[in-house]
């Protein structure tokens, strides 16, 4: 009995459009973290299951490279936030605006 | 033709003696004895020698026009600008005046400049050498746009040897003045070069394709000439009175004579060299030198002896009623200068010529003379100061009474040989059918009264009569070298006359005139038959129209001998007593009008703040709000919406990734809509 495509896709967006709302709308740096893995792992369901669906591991391989790009992405970004938070006492990402006009 | 191959050390070696100056000016200020004196008497002494030497080979027949360098070979058909070298009678009997002077006045400045203990000597031997070195290249240029280049670096060199004394406040000041009104006439001569060069394709005076020859044949068809849509004759007038601006500012001719009086305020040496025998005779040669151009152009003739025979009258009336002795000068030289521009205008070239050589002689010898007279009164130069000083420099006295016979234009001095030349050349073609050069003449015979009186108005409140002042009483001596070139150029001022008798030539038939030999003949060398007196005279005859009258040239010459004997005994009979009164006073308005020059300063200042700067004004204004409106105007729009378009920039990070979500969103609607996703 197999789940049909439309179910991943909905899922997958969902996950995308949660991804997005949550760097739209949060103030917090970590948050901003947590919801760009929630996109990146939206793409990687999507991978999964097409993967799945035509019979080729080239999409599941794939998702394990972007897992690695996240974990990498994650290092860079908790050093930022550390940074972040040493320079502005804080991890909200509207008090660091010296980098403007 | 050896001489020719040395001819360029005649400019050369005065130059080298303005770099020996300026060298040891800079590096070792007391290394030259006398100043830098004597290196500059060494160099123009040995261009003397040299152009005696050139004199000698022309003489013989040589003639040359050679290119000494290139300097811009044409790119197509464009002319090559060139330093060339053009020796023939004119250029040489030139040479031989200048550096003579030069020589001369090196000699003199000797006793007027070190002997007085003036400082900054070098300075002054390093102009006069540049000056002496640029005249002789502009004397030789062998075409238009060199001629240009010395005309200008004469220019130069007057302004610094007149702001000699930079420390005083008049000096500086004349110095400028002479600069721009020199400069507002050469504005004109470098838009006729410039013209010259467009038109003919060529600057240069001697040979086939030389413009002279050029616009000849272009006047006859048998070449053709860009024109730029005038008719040719009318062309060629545009660019000999372009020429002609040039020539007078640096002739001082009216209008552009103003500067000439107040460049007596330069050392006296100074005024003797560039402003009487050299650098303002520059305008005269230059129309000499391209006389076959201005043969062609009948109006440009009329206006030259016209300019000529008023700027001769005019200045003599000035010159009645100074009170210093060089300015009585500087006023009979641009008066002088008027007779040879009246002499070129009315087609006597060598009449002309003749005029500059003995010119040169006596009024350098004038200068000089005045320059004694102001070392012996302690630089005190005015004439009501003096008196008596005959009896106390007695060499002086006689060399400067010479001077001023040749000036008055009495028999047998040199002056009056090359005057009436001038004047009967004027009337002779004046009564050949043309009543402007009959009315030069009569302003010129006029002239002559004038001249006579104010020269011995000079002469008889400088030394005759009792001493008027503890420092006429008791004169400063001079020394050999202010005495030696006075006694060389007295001698020149008694005898120069004597190579040009025409009226004893027409009585006795001997001697010879010999300047009349001189210019006439190309040596037979065909290339340098347009340079002759006798081609000028048939150019003259078949495009000026210009005819003469069977006149005998006694007659004329005795009413302008009276006239001067008139002027002068007017002059003893107001000023020969031992104490003689101040006439001038009774002139009353006209003497107020005549020692203010006619207030052509002041109408000239009046000319500049009325008309020159409000139009200036005018044309700042358009400079400052059109193109610089323009300009300011983009930058504006750009610092403004830069100003508002930075504010995007907010530094938050949610405002960048709402913007490139929505950037996103916006790209995929756009390529949906166009790919036809929602159709």
């Amino acid at each position: 009995m197999a789940v049909p495509p439309s179910y991943y896709l909905l899922l997958s967006a969902a996950l995308f459009c949660i991804g997005v709302a949550g760097v739209l709308t949060r103030r917090n740096a970590l948050l901003f973290l947590m919801s760009i893995e929630l996109m990146l792992n939206a793409a990687n369901v999507n991978f999964v299951y097409f993967s799945q669906f035509w019979g080729n591991v080239t999409g599941q391989t794939f998702s394990l490279f972007v897992i690695a790009l996240a974990a990498a992405e994650v290092a860079i970004g908790i050093g930022i936030i550390l940074v972040l938070y040493r320079n502005f006492d804080g991890v909200d990402v509207t008090e660091a605006t010296t980098m403007r006009w | 033709m050896a001489a020719f191959d040395f001819a360029p050390l005649i400019v050369l070696l005065p130059f080298t003696s303005f770099f020996v100056a300026v060298a040891a000016a800079i590096w070792r200020p007391n290394i030259l004895p006398k100043g830098g004196a004597l290196p500059g008497i060494a160099a123009t002494a040995g261009s003397l020698l040299v152009s005696l030497w050139v004199a000698v080979e022309v003489l013989g027949g040589g003639r040359t026009a050679e290119t000494v360098y290139v300097w811009s070979t044409g790119v197509g058909d464009a002319p090559e600008l060139v330093f060339s070298l053009l020796l023939d009678p004119l250029s040489a009997l030139m040479l031989l005046i200048v550096s003579l002077v030069a020589t001369l006045v090196h000699v003199f400045s000797l006793g007027y400049m070190n002997d007085e203990d003036e400082t900054g000597l070098p300075r002054y031997y390093a102009g006069l050498g540049l000056f002496t070195a640029s005249m002789l290249g502009f004397v030789v240029a062998g075409n238009l746009l060199m001629a240009f280049i010395f005309f200008e670096l004469v220019g130069l060199c007057s302004y610094l040897l007149i702001g000699f004394w930079f420390r005083e406040a008049g000096p500086p000041s004349a110095a400028k003045k002479a600069f721009l009104v020199t400069r507002f006439g050469d504005y004109f001569f470098l838009v006729g070069v410039a013209g010259v060069f467009a038109t003919f394709g060529s600057a240069a005076f001697a040979g086939p394709e030389s413009f002279p020859a050029v616009a000849e044949a272009a006047l006859t068809g048998e070449a053709s000439v860009r024109t730029f849509g005038f008719g040719t004759q009318t062309w060629f007038s545009v660019l000999g009175f372009l020429i002609l601006g040039g020539v007078v500012g640096k002739s001082a001719q009216y209008p552009l004579h103003t500067w000439l009086p107040d460049a007596m305020e330069g050392p006296t040496p100074v005024s003797a060299l560039i402003h009487a025998a050299t650098m303002v005779a520059a305008g005269v040669y230059l129309i000499a030198r391209i006389y076959g151009f201005y043969a062609l152009l009948p109006t440009v003739l009329a206006a030259i002896a016209l300019v000529g025979g008023f700027t001769a009258l005019f200045a003599a009336t000035m010159g009645l009623v100074k009170r210093e002795i060089k300015q009585v000068l500087a006023y009979s030289t641009i008066s002088q200068y008027g007779y040879m521009m009246l002499g070129l205008g009315a087609g006597g070239y060598v009449a002309a010529t003749f005029h500059l050589m003995t010119h040169a002689f006596f009024k350098a010898l004038l200068f000089l003379g005045a320059g004694s007279v102001i070392i012996a009164m302690h630089h005190n130069e005015d004439m009501w100061d003096m008196g008596g000083l005959r009896k106390r420099m007695p060499v002086t006295y006689v060399t400067f009474l010479a001077g001023s016979l040749a000036l008055a234009g009495i028999v047998p001095f040199a002056g009056f040989w090359s005057k009436d030349e001038v004047l009967y050349e004027a009337l002779v073609h004046g009564l050949g059918g043309s009543p402007i050069l009959l009315a030069a003449y009569g302003m010129g015979l006029v002239a002559v009264l004038f001249t006579g009186f104010y020269t011995f108005r000079m002469v008889l409140l400088t030394f005759h009569g009792d001493p008027r002042t503890e420092l006429a009483r008791n004169p400063h001596g001079v020394g050999w070298n202010v005495k030696a070139p006075l006694v060389v150029l007295g001698v020149l001022a008694t005898t120069a006359g004597f190579l040009n008798m025409v009226p004893v030539h027409e009585l006795l038939g001997f001697p010879p005139e010999y300047l009349h030999d001189w210019l006439a003949h190309d040596g037979g060398r065909s290339a340098f038959a347009g340079l002759t007196s006798e081609h000028y005279g048939e150019l003259l005859h078949d495009w000026a129209g210009y005819s003469t009258v069977e006149l005998s040239a006694i007659l004329p010459g005795l009413v302008s001998l009276g006239l001067a004997l008139l002027g002068a005994g007017g002059a003893y009979a107001l000023y020969a007593g031992d104490d003689p009164e101040e006439h001038t006073e009774k002139l009353g308005a006209a003497k107020t009008v005549l020692y203010n020059n006619y207030y052509q300063d002041e109408y000239q200042v009046w000319l500049t703040d009325s008309v020159v700067k409000p139009l200036s004004r005018t044309m700042d204004t358009f400079d400052q709000g059109v193109v610089d409106g323009t300009v300011n105007t983009v930058s504006s729009v750009s610092l403004f919406s830069g100003r508002r378009l930075r504010r995007i920039q907010t530094g938050v990070v949610s405002n960048y990734a709402v913007l490139l979500t929505l950037g996103l969103t916006a790209l995929v609607l756009v390529v949906g809509v166009l790919g036809g996703w929602f159709a």
